[in-house]
């Protein structure tokens, strides 16, 4: 089967599926059977296409390009080993018109970086002018398709315990949490169609992040996911809470997107191209042009695929040197011929990159991007969104708030790695480490299940930056699929509770695990994938294989870094501090006795519908993460998309000296290995024996640990201030300047306005007296004349016939004496 | 004696007598008198017979003036046709109360005032013509009735009027406004129907249907006036039988 | 016998030696038409019987026509016959005129009558303002 051609077809399809279901419930929803049931029905059946097209899309690329055991520990010792003729170079796309590109993983050789194989192309072009281009397009590597997968399928275990759990919405609904200015609750239609409808555009919109074959697409459903995450946050928008969530979700994400549209500036304004891939284009003579994507650009094959400066941000940055040129060239007398000077700059290019132009420029464009996702993914500092985020529906939490969305960021990092330079990869492993420690903490002393789970995500999240920071992309990215399973996992159960409970504080619940037995169990496998449990150097869940894979890169990096190794300190206390909180809560929730006996008598097992995605996410939490006999695995998958010339070392940084990105495979040897699986075992051990001898056994009361470090205590429960802090520095001032500018407004630009309307309407007075007193009085009094004169002369119309012979006879007669006094002297003269 | 002598006395005045002014006098006092006479008589059937006689001596008067055609037009016309015509009014209309109505005193005052006024301009206005009271210096007997004919026809044959054209189309305009005011006035003047009942002539006269009128107007006044009767009478049918 | 011989010899010199040896004048005429006018003014104005007031008009008429024809007379006139046949074919259409306006007054009348069952011209007051 020809890949190039099928991939962007079936995944193409698979993108657009939920579209269709958005459209269709977004017209027809209310009339989808009684009260929308059935756009349920619909948005399910359209993710199920998706996962289906999804699936053969898998299928199609295992069949081309089969996963072994060697493509797992490729990098430069092993070589490639990938199948000649799977790529077709400049071959025709599936019937969008778009053109194809492949690139095979056979092209260096032996030696040297490989290429991962890959298919590019447009579907449609928006836009296009000189060498830019704006267009729809797509990039399927091992990652789209195994992302295309996951996405898919977690959407589709969610959206068919969604249809269960959003039950209330088919009738009207009384909100408890609204309370109306006379005292009672809200009391609304249900918003059933709306909510898949939402569901839907989210799908679409994740998928085109994941299908996207340039930077332009992927901002451009960047920001759809945005809006379909306020959408569900504000899902329940009368209520107060609901509706400031999901505007500080959407404003927070603002500030990281305005960092990501300078990264995009940075790299349109100075390479002139956002695709990802390589592109043939026609010129105006018709011959082919290649134009290289930013990965070519950044990492090109003529370096062994090592990072460089690209040629187009080093003559961005030396500006004044190429103008020299250009003034030289002219004083020459070839001022009037571009082709001189512009190899006149080619050939000095070298240079000014050694000089060490252009590579600031290189790290905004990294860092930018980078901002996006710290947006999206919830990273220190902009992670406040997340916990208050889950306001919307679990559903939503689960799909939107942990398993997808807030992945597009982590995802878009992995995805531009290979543009990263050492030095924005620090920066990343900074901000993945703080988050993470500081969102741990958090989880600490959370007592809402939803919050808890929430900063667990966002510590989750630094992990897999932190990964991706110290060189382990495939470490990072893998830990994003295992934890997209588990995590959708963990928050489904606390849907399930919160159904059966009605609350979410966990201090109310406690015992449930009798009541609600398969809710606890799968909750149970979810937290152990959590914490990475498992028999070392055996078998163990999906985040064993995951989290140890970070911890040894992270102990890997700390090797290489002989000064920066606090890193792996930060991993393995964040391990510890996950197990504590995770058992924390299944052991506040499901163990002991119950504690509110209200909520646990009416407590029950949550319908199949319910409990069957709970199932399925529970099996693949367990064995996600497991390589079978032969090599065929996840990690082995995320690792034949590894870009070219990532898997060696990178050495050196300009801003932090000294640098070293160690090769991810180092981190699989021996040593690093053993000592990074029993470090992970015994810190997450810990973690569940803590917890267990606070919560389970109460042998020590938490209480008494509260009240000993009452100060520490209060800075988690305040969530370490943020909150308060970025009101005093953001909120307070704007809201200060507001005050100051209304008051302007209020004071002096409406008072003159005001003045010049009063003027304006004395004026106007003045006017109207004029004009009732003068014009109109003129008009009446001429009125009034020429009326009283009808008046008078009506008398004089009798109507008498004999009268008006006297008159006319003494009229007659008056005429002639009139005249006779008059021309007297003209007649008688 | 004494008679002849008187009449010895008289006949050379009688003699001296202005035949001419003597007629004119005569016919002078008769025309003002009884046009005075229709103004003071209350009685209408007098004041047409008045008339009648003022304008036989204006006749006179116009013979007296060498205008024997006029005069016998004036006759023929006025006395015997106008005043037949006027007479005629006089007799469909003369019921008691209207054979004589009073003018108040107000009225009669105050016409009297115009006419006096009037009187008195237009003697002022004539006798100051001198030229006007000078008689004339000769006799002539000039027959007026054939260059009046002529001239009526078109053709000018007496001297003053050599060169003038004739009254051809004044006299033909005026026999066909005599023509359209003889239709004219058969028609204001004939017996009209009205074109509906009234309701309350209908209610009036529930049971004695009102009778057609006779016939006498256009056919379609015919046709009409006997379906306004049928639906009269079938609406009275009906009524009778309630 | 004596005393009517006296009367009689009376009434020829009063015939003689008044105004019956003067010739008559155009202002004679004038003056006759003048009373028959004004006598036709007087008789429209206090007449309040349509047919006296259409007297009236006759007077009036006929006091005009009297002067027409005065002017037009040779035997009235020093310095010729004035209007001449002009002045005699204007009357005479008058006449006619007369005669027609008669009839449609006339007409008038009696529609006036039958609608109104009187002959009272103050009483033909619709058109009052």
């Amino acid at each position: 089967m020809d890949a190039a051609a099928t991939l962007p077809l079936l995944l193409g399809l698979a993108w657009l599926a939920p579209l269709v279901s958005f459209v269709a419930i977004l017209f027809y929803g209310p009339r989808m059977g009684p009260h929308g049931r059935n756009a349920a029905t619909v948005a399910t059946a359209a993710i199920v296409t998706s996962l289906v097209l999804s699936l053969l899309a898998a299928g199609v690329w295992l069949g081309n390009h089969p996963v072994t055991a060697a493509v797992a520990h490729g990098g430069g010792d092993h070589g490639a080993t990938g199948i000649p003729g799977a790529d077709s170079p400049g071959g025709q796309g599936p019937g969008h018109g778009g053109e194809g590109h492949a690139v095979g993983e056979h092209a260096s050789g032996g030696h040297g970086a490989p290429v991962p194989p890959s298919y590019s192309g447009d579907w449609y072009t928006l836009y296009e002018a000189g060498g830019l281009t704006l267009s729809i397009g797509w990039w399927i590597d091992a990652l789209t398709v195994m992302m295309f997968v996951v996405v898919t399928l977690i959407a589709t275990c969610i959206h068919v315990y969604a249809s269960g759990y959003m039950h209330d919405e088919l009738h009207d609904v009384t909100d408890h949490e609204v309370h109306l200015a006379d005292g009672s609750h809200l009391h609304r239609p249900g918003r059933f169609p709306r909510f898949f409808q939402a569901l839907s555009l989210f799908c679409f919109s994740m998928l085109g992040i994941v299908i996207a074959g340039n930077l332009a697409m992927v901002f451009i459903f960047w920001e759809l996911v945005g809006i379909c995450s306020w959408f569900l946050i504000g899902f329940y928008y009368e209520r107060q809470s609901a509706s400031n969530a999901a505007n500080k979700a959407f404003i927070v994400n603002r500030v990281g997107d305005f960092g990501m549209l300078i990264g995009l500036m940075a790299l349109w304004g100075a390479l002139g191209t956002l695709h990802f891939g390589d592109r043939t284009v026609v010129d105006a003579s018709g011959a082919p042009v290649a134009r290289p994507g930013l990965f070519s650009l950044v990492r090109p094959a003529s370096t062994g695929h090592a990072l460089e400066v690209p040629a187009g941000m080093v003559e961005f940055a030396a500006a004044d040197e190429v103008a020299a040129v250009v003034r030289t060239t002219a004083a020459q007398g070839g001022g009037a011929d571009p082709g001189a000077v512009a190899a006149t700059v080619a050939s000095r290019v070298d240079d000014w990159r050694a000089r060490g132009l252009g590579r600031w420029l290189l790290f905004i464009a990294g860092v930018g991007i980078f901002c996006g996702c710290v947006g999206k993914s919830a990273q220190f500092p902009l992670f406040v969104w997340l916990p208050d985020a889950m306001e919307g529906p679990t559903p939503v939490s689960a799909l939107v708030h942990s398993a997808t969305m807030v992945a597009a960021g982590v995802y878009l990092v992995g995805r531009f790695y290979p543009v990263l330079t050492p030095d924005v990869l620090y920066v990343i492993a900074w901000i993945g480490a703080i988050t993470l420690f500081i969102a741990a903490t958090i989880a600490l002393v959370a007592n809402d299940i939803k919050r808890v789970l929430a900063y667990s995500t966002v510590s989750q999240l630094g992990y897999m930056m932190l990964a991706l920071g110290v060189g382990g992309w495939a470490a990072g990215l893998f830990h994003l699929v295992t934890h997209a399973f588990f995590k959708s996992l963990l928050f489904l159960c606390s849907g399930s509770v919160i159904h059966a409970c009605h609350t979410n504080d966990m201090r109310k619940m406690g015992g449930l695990a009798k009541v609600m037995p398969w809710t606890a169990g799968t909750m149970l496998v979810g937290c152990l994938a959590i914490i990475g449990a498992g028999i070392p150097f055996v078998i163990g869940t999906s985040g064993y294989y995951s989290k140890d894979a970070i911890l040894a890169q992270a102990l890997a990096f700390a090797n290489a870094n002989p000064g920066r190794g606090w890193l792996f300190g930060a991993v393995a206390g964040g391990a510890f501090l996950t197990a504590f909180y995770m058992f924390r809560l299944w052991f506040m929730t499901f163990a002991g006795e119950p504690r509110d006996h209200h909520i646990a008598e009416h407590a029950h097992e949550s319908p199949p519908v319910m409990v069957r995605p709970l199932v399925v996410l529970a099996v693949l939490a367990v064995v996600a993460g497991w390589t079978l006999p032969g090599g065929f695995g996840l990690a082995n998958l995320i690792e034949q998309a590894r870009p070219a010339g990532t898997g060696g070392m990178e050495q050196g940084g300009f801003l932090f000296s000294g640098l070293v990105v160690p090769p991810e495979h180092e981190s699989h040897e021996g040593a690093v290995h053993v000592t990074a699986t029993l470090t992970a075992f015994a810190t997450a051990a810990a973690g569940v024996l803590l917890a267990a001898v606070m919560y389970l056994w109460g042998w020590v009361s938490p209480h008494v640990v509260a009240g000993a470090l009452r100060p520490a205590y209060e800075f988690l429960a305040h969530r370490w201030y943020f909150d308060e802090l970025y009101h005093a520095i953001f909120v307070a001032p704007v809201l200060a300047v507001s005050a100051l500018v209304s008051g302007a407004d209020r004071g002096i630009i409406d008072r003159i306005i005001d003045g010049l309307a009063w003027s304006a309407r004395c004026l106007a007075g003045f006017d109207a007296w004029i004009d009732k007193w003068v014009v109109d009085g003129l008009v009446n009094a001429t009125a009034d004349v020429t009326w009283n004169a009808g008046l008078e002369l009506k008398k004089f119309q009798t109507g008498r016939l004999r009268q008006y012979v006297t008159f006319i006879a003494l009229g007659t007669v008056a005429l002639f004496v009139l005249l006779s006094f008059l021309y007297r002297s003209t007649f008688a003269g | 004696m004494t008679g002849h002598s008187l009449l010895g006395a008289a006949l050379p005045m009688v003699a001296a007598i202005n035949w001419h002014s003597l007629f004119f006098l005569l016919f002078a006092s008769l025309a003002c008198g009884f046009a005075l006479a229709v103004v003071f008589t209350t009685n209408v059937v007098r004041m047409a017979l008045h008339l009648v006689l003022s304008l036989a001596a204006t006749a006179g008067l116009f013979f007296l003036a060498n205008a024997e055609f006029i005069g016998a037009m004036q006759l023929m016309i006025y006395v015997g046709g106008t005043l037949v015509l006027l007479v005629f009014g006089v007799m469909l209309t003369a019921q008691q109360p209207f054979v004589s109505i009073r003018t108040s005193a107000r009225d009669q005052v105050l016409a009297g005032v115009a006419g006096a006024a009037t009187l008195a301009v237009l003697l002022v206005a004539v006798l100051s013509v001198g030229r006007w009271g000078l008689p004339a210096s000769g006799e002539v007997d000039a027959p007026t009735a054939t260059p009046l004919g002529m001239a009526l026809l078109g053709v000018r044959v007496d001297a003053a009027g050599g060169g003038h054209s004739g009254f051809l189309l004044p006299f033909e305009i005026v026999s066909v406004h005599l023509l359209v005011v003889l239709v004219g006035a058969a028609y204001l003047a004939r017996a009209k129907r009205r074109r509906t009942p009234r309701p309350v002539d209908v209610l009036a006269s529930a049971d004695p249907p009102l009778a057609p009128r006779p016939a006498v107007a256009v056919p379609g006044g015919v046709t009409r006036g006997a379906s306004r009767s049928a639906l009269v009478g079938s609406g009275d049918a009906a009524g009778g039988g309630a | 016998m004596s005393g009517g011989s006296w009367g009689a010899g009376g009434v020829a010199a009063l015939i003689a030696f008044g105004p019956f040896s003067e010739p008559v004048t155009v202002s004679h005429y004038m003056v006759v038409g003048a009373v028959m006018f004004v006598a036709g003014i007087v008789c429209m104005a206090v007449k309040r019987n349509a047919l006296g007031v259409l007297m009236g008009i006759e007077l009036v008429l006929n006091g005009a026509n009297v002067n027409f024809v005065a002017l037009s007379s040779p035997y009235l006139q020093a310095n010729g016959p004035g209007l001449g046949l002009d002045g005699q074919a204007m009357a005479l259409f008058v006449i006619l005129l007369a005669a027609a306006e008669a009839a449609v007054a006339l007409a008038i009348t009696l529609n006036f009558y039958n609608n109104h069952a009187t002959v009272d011209v103050d009483r033909a007051e619709d058109l009052k303002g």
